[in-house]
């Protein structure tokens, strides 16, 4: 505080009189250093500073940028593969589907087959019991008028004494049976 | 003891007591302002190269606060003067830049306050009018002029030139008369109420306990001087963009 102040003559008195802002005897120096301190913060801003932040937030926004396209390609990647994986499945199930389905019309086939196979069998089987049937119900019916001529032929034989040809019985019996 | 309030505003030569050499017949001193003008640059360098210098992709916190001040002005411009304003980036970024660390550091107790001497803020408001005189005449050429002519019938121009004139020659007053009032006043007032604090102290008895009082008011306004550093060196910046956007852009008013 013992420094004068910037002044001509540098006297104390003139120090202490008068509003210092309005003291026109240090504005050289005021504006002389304005001129160095701002020309050396604007080279310095101008040339280094504000170009390495530009670069730096540039940069960032860069890989930023990047990286979302890479994202973006990525899900762009994943849905595809979702897809294909998808058309793959609905194919293969539409494979299987007719798959199944030739599968169960050849063994519906087959069964058909078979059952007709069985049914035929059982046609067969059935016409070779009733010509069985058949003959055997002949074979019974003659043995019945078998029966019947001889019973008669012995009847008469019994009652009237007469021997009765079988010819003649059958002839009577039939007579009777008709 | 010093108890001047205006004391802190005193330019004064330091360590040499000589002028360092003389410019068209007046003395160039290293004073004091001289020094803290220069220490405010280098802090100001610091803090936007060597926060930056290894760029990191997450930035550190001071990394974030230099890209910040970058994306502030860039935006200010942006808003202003749109993006052909750009080009006026590293002037208006170094006058944000200087204005601000210039009041801040003048906040710190034994420091010198540049922005409070009429000297500097005129010299940089009449810069900024210079800057938009020249480039104005560059891009529109006379069209310039037109700056002066409002749109209104002639009877009302003879009116209204003068007043355009006028207001456009009252720029750089205004421009660094706000910053340097301002400046001035806040530094004033802490300084008055610091020396009530050392008076009610030095004087003993009850009288010391109510030194609190004006201890807390200080207080109070160092943190709307710090508000005040902020935004007067933002609206130094953006008064700057709105008259240099003139410069570039026809003006329609």
């Amino acid at each position: 505080m013992s420094e004068p102040a910037v002044t001509h003559t540098g006297t104390e008195a003139q120090h202490s009189a008068g509003f210092p802002p309005f003291k026109t005897e240090s504005f050289p120096s005021q504006i002389f250093w304005l001129v160095v301190a701002f020309v050396a913060l604007f080279i310095v801003l101008w040339r280094f500073a504000g170009p390495r932040i530009a670069g730096v937030i540039g940069q960032r926004k860069g890989q930023i940028a990047g990286d979302i396209a890479a994202a973006d390609k990525h899900k762009a990647d994943a849905e595809a593969a979702l897809a294909a994986y998808e058309k793959a499945l609905a194919t293969a199930r539409a494979k299987a589907h007719a798959e199944a389905e030739a599968g169960r019309k050849v063994l519906e086939a087959e069964a058909e087959k078979a059952k007709a196979a069985a049914d035929a069998e059982a046609r067969e089987a059935t016409a070779a019991a009733d010509v069985q049937i058949a003959a055997k119900r002949a074979e019974a019916a003659t043995h019945v008028t078998k029966a019947a001529q001889d019973a008669a032929a012995e009847i008469v034989n019994r009652l009237i004494g007469v021997s009765v040809t079988p010819d003649e019985a059958a002839a009577a019996v039939k007579a009777v049976g008709a | 003891m010093a108890m001047n309030p205006m004391e802190q505003f005193e330019v004064k030569p330091i360590i040499f007591h000589d002028p360092l050499f003389s410019i068209a017949g007046h003395p160039i001193y290293f004073t004091n302002q001289a020094l803290f003008m220069l220490i405010a640059v280098a802090v100001a360098t610091l803090f936007l190269t060597a926060t930056v210098s290894k760029g990191r992709l997450v930035p550190t916190r001071g990394q974030s606060m230099a890209e910040l001040s970058y994306e502030f002005v860039a935006n200010m411009i942006n808003s202003t003067m749109g993006s052909d304003g750009l080009k006026f980036f590293p002037l208006i970024f170094t006058i944000f830049i200087f204005v601000l660390f210039q009041n801040f550091l003048g906040l710190i107790p034994w420091t010198f306050t540049s922005t409070s001497q009429i000297a500097i803020t005129f010299t940089l408001a009449s810069f900024v009018i210079l800057t938009m005189v020249v480039t104005g005449f560059m891009t529109q050429g006379l069209g310039f002029l037109k700056l002066f002519v409002p749109s209104a019938p002639w009877y009302l121009l003879i009116l209204l030139v003068p007043i355009e004139v006028i207001s456009f020659l009252t720029r750089p007053i205004s421009l660094s008369v706000r910053l340097f009032a301002n400046m001035l006043a806040g530094h004033t007032l802490l300084a008055v109420f610091a020396s009530f604090v050392v008076l009610l102290g030095a004087a003993g008895g009850i009288l010391s306990v109510f030194a609190v009082a004006p201890f807390l008011l200080i207080v109070a306004i160092f943190a709307l001087e710090m508000l005040v550093a902020a935004l007067q060196a933002y609206v130094f910046a953006i008064l700057t963009c709105i008259y240099l956007n003139e410069a570039i852009h026809h003006a329609n008013h």
